[in-house]
């Protein structure tokens, strides 16, 4: 049985191709090569070495189209028992081939070619090629005789030409050799003897019939010399006649012979052409020759030897040249016969060359998977066979079967992984390919060929081969295999890795399992941010910003948006995360893994991983970008079991995708308890030449803030430049919540430090305020038990953020033009944590009013100090009675506080100040300080859990005039007063009582303190507005008459009062006391004020009451004469003017009375009737002054 | 019942659905590992015979020593594939009838994804009574 046997291996001269003389084995392969180019030589090109010595028993030769042909074995091969049978076995010639530098001596060449030949008897010419001989070599003359051929050193043009013609006369001299055998072997004797035949000594009647069949047998023989030189018509003729002459004497394996033979020298004869009938012809033929091999079966000598391998070798001829598409179904049933006459194969390697055909004209025939059938077959007929070079043989089968039984390893199925590449780009997939992925997984044939392949390279000792299966077979088939032999696979890794030298790469990946899980973004410190160069705030717009997911406005670039696109920059550590799972019942050790990055401009960082068994991992993978440009990470470099493994991302997902559709075993993530994940898919990646980084922290701790409500501190950030390009610009701007609450920015001071240089530092300032909790925040608060000491108000995010935008030079110095894109700017986003810790909360604010009666005296007391306030000496002088002011317009000691509660709930102390600021445009610089100096000093200490009142006094607040404007609802008003005060205008007024109340409120600041550093403001003015809106009018608005009652001196200097006191006077008056005397007529007077601006017709009274508030003017126990009219007196008083009634009193009993004066007013108008607050317009409006005090002397 | 079968079904995608061994002989691993083998083997053979005939059953299309391929090619070109080693035509093809109605009983459930491993208990056994009763 020879491999590779077709139907015209019978016209082929065997030549046996020898190296001679220690040629190296390349230079061996070279030559040869050079020489195997030559297995055609026309007869057209030998006639000139072809001299005819006799007459040419090929009578019909094709000297114009006919041909020899060669068959070239390198190294020879041992003689073969059917040499007779068929004489294209035979070595019929024998070429050395020797390099003449590695061997100089010449003779001993020849002699060891003489050698080399002896062993092929059969040989009927010998040459020997020698290469390259030096020039001492060529004029040697012993060489003459030999077969040496020597070729002298010339370009490989020459010598090929100089070959062909050796090849040519090598052809020539075989063709005369041919003649002359042919002419011998008709006339001689020869016996033909086949192993079939009978080895005992022959018998008599064996002899005989040994004759008989002797003729045909030559016949036979003779026809394959006329096939081998080239002359088919010759051929054809001398097997017709060994047809018949076997025939007749029944020696059918002959017969069978002379019709191959004579089906050869038909197709040698028709060279070229292929019509059906010829076909036909061919398959009739050869369907007997198959018929008579069979036949030719004797069972005697069927331990010995059989005739089957020729029938099967007749078998795959005719399959093989059957072997097109369209006889597929004769192909497969020959084939199919010949695998089934293989398993009755005596010599195994028959059987071996058996499969070897069947696979290799199955897989002619387009059919991978019988072809991978039968290459198994081989491997484990290799295995059976316990050496180590059948091991490796099997080793090579089987790793061409792993093709079609998809297990291919990934070095040598590269143009097969690009396939897949579609999906990584569109990120979605059909169903159709993802099955496709899949296709023809026979999870268990595979897991039987890889643990094949890996049987047979552990035996062949190929460490990588070994490894590379078990690596493939952990991987793919970890679910199916049990935990024990996981950990025989896992030490059949280790043992091949022990063998391999260190560094050794494999494209099989084996564990662990390496996915994609995400880019982090960059974090907000170092956020870089595109430059849109046509705007000033080149960061406006160019990261996404606003509350919308959908804005139909950026629409527009439909491609550019579906892919996240993430920015690195030179020298700036970027990290990547990855997900590790280990399914296997084992630990794995991953010695490093990195980013493998095609585009070679990252320095990947190694890392070390121990992987429990059935564990998961998610790890963070860090490099450090080199160059600019697109960046591609496909995957992960993986030091595992000891050997280097490129495992990628997109095998995994497509694994992953095939758990899904339920396609594979088993995900191996999931398998692991790992989370599911989405598809992270791959963004596009640049990187950008180095960018300035800006690098912050909060002088004094980058902790937050802890500010409690209201509070007002300055924050110190320090930015310095890490970078190694200089900040040409920053910007500041605020986002986030509770922006207000940076009161101010010092942006100049980082304005004025630019250009900021690499390592150069900025301080700038912040001023912060600390906003109000709300109600919710302070139930947090509360409920939390201690307050504020947890960061949560960090996380809720209610801090705002300085945003930093900046930016290097806008064009790098190399690169200027046009069309260029500028260096992206960067954004530092520096989180102002202010943690706001409930402080001084405000539980309630009330209006007190106080009167205290004023004593009667010789002046109106509050007259003169409302007429010269804002005089420094005057204020100065009233000191002493600081909260007591009087009332200009009330005549009485008349006081409003405004009592604020406040409770302090934290665990400090607080000290709380009131300042009222009196409104003073002229000197106000002086004035603050002297509100300080008077408000500041008395400080409410508030403890800790206690509620403390502070009272504000309200003063200097009354306007002077009630106008009707201020109380104005309805247009009916306007008829009234609307000519009267001409000179405002209704809403100004409106709005000057509006302003005068938002004034006044803005006057009154609580300040607090708290430690040593902490203090701010209340925030009340609502609280404040709340209070005072119910009693605002009392509060702003003069009363529409004020009394005030004087002793009068006499009656005389009475009437020239008229006129308000000077100052000289007050000071007489208080200086002569005014004291009264029981029993002596006193006379007083009682001034009444009209604040309005028309005249009021009133209806005055005054009482006098005693200490015990029983009347002292009627009644029976009357204490109190009097003198004129003390009820009832009807006066008109003009528009802001006094009128001064002078009565008489004389008291009976000393003592402490109290007088008040009191007014019904006539034909009230609107503005008073809405002052007073009264319901219907028939009630009389009723005006009472403060109560005054007189102390009555006894005369004793 | 036939001493050595060996049942496949493969799916449009030339992947192994689902396979039983329905030999009455105790099934040794590697002789299941060397069915499987010849039965993707039969493959190739399959695909160019499904189109040759209108016939769902390809009868015995393929061989190996002394065991014989009977295929069976479903309208959605699902392959129900039989290794065996006797000779019964009627039994096989009742089998293989069968066991395509149970195959599309399969499909009709909501929850089986056509082309993944049939993992049912009940398909399972309703084969290998199948196999018990015509082979």
């Amino acid at each position: 049985m020879e491999p590779d046997a077709s139907i015209e291996t019978s016209s082929m001269i065997r030549v046996a191709v020898l190296p001679i003389a220690g040629i190296p084995p390349l230079l061996f392969r070279d030559y040869a090569a050079m020489l195997l180019r030559h297995h055609t030589v026309s007869l057209n090109s030998i006639s000139s070495f072809y001299t005819e010595h006799q007459k040419s028993p090929f009578a019909n030769q094709p000297w114009e189209s006919g041909s020899l042909r060669f068959k070239f074995i390198l190294g020879g091969s041992p003689p073969s028992p059917w040499e007779d049978f068929q004489s294209n076995r035979k070595i019929l010639a024998v070429i050395g081939i020797c390099h003449c530098p590695s061997s100089p001596d010449l003779r001993s060449v020849a002699n060891q070619f003489a050698a080399a030949c002896k062993s092929y008897s059969s040989s009927l010419v010998q040459r020997c090629f020698a290469f390259c001989p030096g020039d001492s070599q060529l004029e040697e003359e012993s060489n003459k005789g030999s077969n040496l051929v020597l070729f002298p050193p010339a370009d490989r043009q020459t010598q090929e030409f100089h070959l062909q013609t050796m090849v040519q006369d090598i052809a020539a001299s075989l063709l005369m050799e041919f003649e002359k055998w042919v002419l011998q072997a008709e006339s001689g004797g020869t016996i033909f003897k086949t192993p079939l035949d009978s080895q005992a000594s022959l018998s008599s009647e064996e002899v005989i019939k040994a004759k008989k069949r002797r003729l045909g047998r030559a016949q036979k023989t003779i026809g394959d010399y006329c096939l081998l030189a080239g002359s088919p018509v010759d051929a054809n003729a001398h097997y017709s006649t060994a047809l018949e002459l076997t025939r007749l004497t029944a020696d059918f394996f002959w017969y069978a012979g002379a019709m191959e033979g004579s089906v050869c020298a038909l197709l040698v004869d028709h060279m070229g052409q292929k019509d059906p009938v010829l076909e036909d012809e061919v398959k009739y033929r050869y369907n007997s020759v198959i018929l008579h091999y069979r036949k030719s079966f004797i069972q005697d000598n069927a331990q010995r030897v059989s005739p089957l391998s020729f029938e099967l070798e007749a078998t795959l001829k005719l399959a093989r040249f059957l072997c097109r598409r369209e006889l597929a179904k004769e192909v497969v049933e020959l084939l199919t016969a010949a695998a089934d006459g293989a398993t009755s194969l005596i010599d195994a390697s028959d059987k071996l060359v058996v499969y070897v055909e069947i696979a290799r004209l199955f897989g002619a025939l387009g059919y991978h998977r019988k072809a991978a059938f039968f290459s198994r077959q081989v491997a484990q007929l290799y295995l059976q066979q316990d050496n180590k070079l059948a091991a490796t043989s099997a080793m090579q089968v089987l790793a061409m079967t792993t093709k079609a039984y998809r297990v291919q390893s990934r070095a040598s199925s590269e143009p097969a992984s690009d396939a897949g590449q579609s999906y990584a780009d569109g990120g979605k997939m059909h169903h159709h390919s993802i099955v496709s992925l899949f296709e023809s997984q026979w999870s268990t044939l595979q897991m039987v060929v890889l643990r094949e392949i890996l049987l047979s390279a552990v035996r062949a000792g190929d460490p990588l081969a070994a490894w590379s299966a078990a690596a493939r077979l952990l991987r793919s088939y970890y679910p199916l295999i049990t935990p024990a032999g996981q950990n025989g696979l896992a030490s059949a890794l280790a043992n091949a890795a022990e063998r391999l030298p260190l560094g050794t790469r494999c494209g099989d990946p084996a564990l662990p399992f390496v996915r994609l899980h995400s880019f982090p973004l960059h974090s907000s410190q170092i956020d870089i941010v595109k430059r849109n160069p046509a705007r000033e705030d080149w960061w406006v717009g160019s990261a996404p910003s606003g509350p919308f997911i959908y804005t139909p406005f950026s629409k527009g670039e439909p491609t550019h948006n579906n892919k996240q696109e993430l920015t690195w920059v030179v020298g700036e550590p970027v990290q990547v995360l990855v997900e590790l799972a280990n399914p296997c019942g084992f630990e794995v050790m991953v010695e490093s893994i990195y980013l493998s990055v095609q585009s070679r401009n990252l320095d990947a960082f190694p890392v070390s991983v121990s992987l429990p068994p059935n564990s998961s991992k998610v790890i963070t993978l860090s490099g450090i970008p080199t160059k600019d440009g697109p960046v591609s990470i496909p995957g992960c470099i993986v030091h595992c079991f000891g050997v280097i493994t490129e495992h990628f991302f997109k095998d995994v997902d497509n694994l992953l995708i095939g758990a899904t559709q339920g396609l594979v075993l088993s995900d191996p993530f999931r398998s692991c308890g790992a989370a599911k994940l989405k598809n992270a898919h791959v963004p596009n990646i640049s990187v950008v030449p180095p960018l300035p980084l800006l690098v912050s922290h909060i002088v004094g701790g980058d902790g937050s803030v802890m500010l409690y409500e209201g509070e007002i501190r300055d924050v110190w950030i320090s930015l310095a430049n890490a970078g190694t390009v200089p900040v040409q610009e920053a910007h500041i701007s605020l986002s986030g919540k509770n922006q207000d609450c940076v009161v101010s920015v010092a942006s100049d001071t980082l304005k004025s430090a630019l250009p900021l240089k690499p390592g150069a530092e900025v301080t700038i300032c912040v001023t912060l305020k600390a906003w109000q909790l709300g109600v919710m925040d302070a139930d947090a608060a509360a409920s939390k038990g201690v307050p504020g000491t947890s960061g949560k108000q960090v996380k809720d995010g209610s801090s705002p953020m300085l945003l930093i935008h900046y930016a290097g030079p806008t064009t790098n110095p190399g690169k200027l033009q046009m069309g260029s894109v500028p260096a992206p700017g960067r954004r530092l986003v520096i989180p102002l944590n202010i943690c706001v810790l409930q402080g001084l909360s405000f539980v309630k604010a009330r209006l007190l009013s106080m009167e205290i009666p004023a004593h009667i005296g010789e002046t109106y007391t509050k007259l003169v100090k409302s007429r010269s306030d804002g005089t420094a000496q005057e204020n100065g002088s009233e000191r002493s009675d600081r909260f007591m002011k009087i009332d200009p317009y009330r005549g009485s000691w008349g006081l409003r506080f405004l009592e604020l509660e406040l409770s302090n709930p934290t665990d400090v102390v607080f000290e709380t100040s009131v300042s009222v600021e009196i409104e003073n445009p002229i000197n106000k610089e002086s004035l603050s300080d002297r509100t300080c100096a008077e408000f500041g000093d008395p400080k409410t200490r508030i403890d800790r859990d206690y509620t403390a009142r502070v009272l504000i006094p309200l003063e200097h607040f009354k306007l002077p005039v009630l106008d009707g404007s201020f109380l104005t609802k309805g247009s009916q008003m306007d008829g009234i007063t609307g000519g009267r005060s001409s000179s405002f205008s209704e809403k100004n007024i409106k709005a000057e009582l509006n302003a005068s109340i938002k004034n006044l409120i803005s006057r009154i600041k609580v300040r607090w303190q708290s430690g040593r550093n902490s203090s701010g403001e209340l925030d009340i003015k609502d609280a404040i507005q709340a209070a005072l809106q119910a009693s605002v009018m009392d509060v702003l608005l003069p009363d529409p008459l004020t009394f005030g009652f004087r002793l009068a001196k006499s009656s005389s200097n009475n009437s020239a009062n008229l006129n308000p006191p000077k100052q000289a006077d007050m000071q007489v008056y208080c200086a002569s006391g005014g004291s009264i005397i029981a029993h002596d007529m006193t006379p007083m007077e009682v001034l009444v004020r009209n604040n309005t601006r028309e005249t009021i017709k009133i209806n005055l009274s005054v009482t006098c009451k005693d200490v015990a508030g029983e009347n002292c003017i009627e009644g029976d126990k009357a204490t109190v004469l009097w003198e004129g009219v003390l009820t009832g007196i009807i006066m008109e008083i003009p528009p802001l003017q006094e009128i001064r009634h002078i009565f008489s009193l004389y008291f009976l009993i000393p003592g402490e009375y109290t007088m008040s004066a009191a007014a019904v007013i006539d034909d009230a108008n609107e503005v008073l009737r809405a002052r007073a607050r009264t319901n219907s317009s028939d009630e009389p409006i009723f005006c009472r002054g403060p109560p005054f005090h007189v102390r009555v002397n006894g005369t004793a | 019942m036939a001493s050595t079968a060996c049942f496949m079904i493969v799916s449009k995608n030339d992947i192994p659905i689902y396979e039983a061994e329905v030999g009455s002989v105790p099934k040794k691993e590697d002789a299941a590992h060397q069915h499987q083998f010849i039965l993707h083997a039969a493959l190739d053979i399959v695909q160019d015979m499904a189109w040759t005939t209108s016939a769902m059953f390809l009868k015995a299309i393929d061989r190996f020593n002394d065991l014989v391929v009977s295929v069976y090619v479903t309208a959605g070109h699902t392959r129900l594939m039989l290794l065996h080693d006797s000779r019964n035509d009627d039994g096989i093809k009742s089998f293989f009838q069968e066991v395509h109605e149970l195959y599309i009983k399969t499909l009709l459930n909501p929850l089986y994804l056509p082309g993944s491993r049939i993992t049912s208990s009940h398909f399972d056994t309703k084969v290998r009574a199948l196999a018990r009763k015509y082979l």
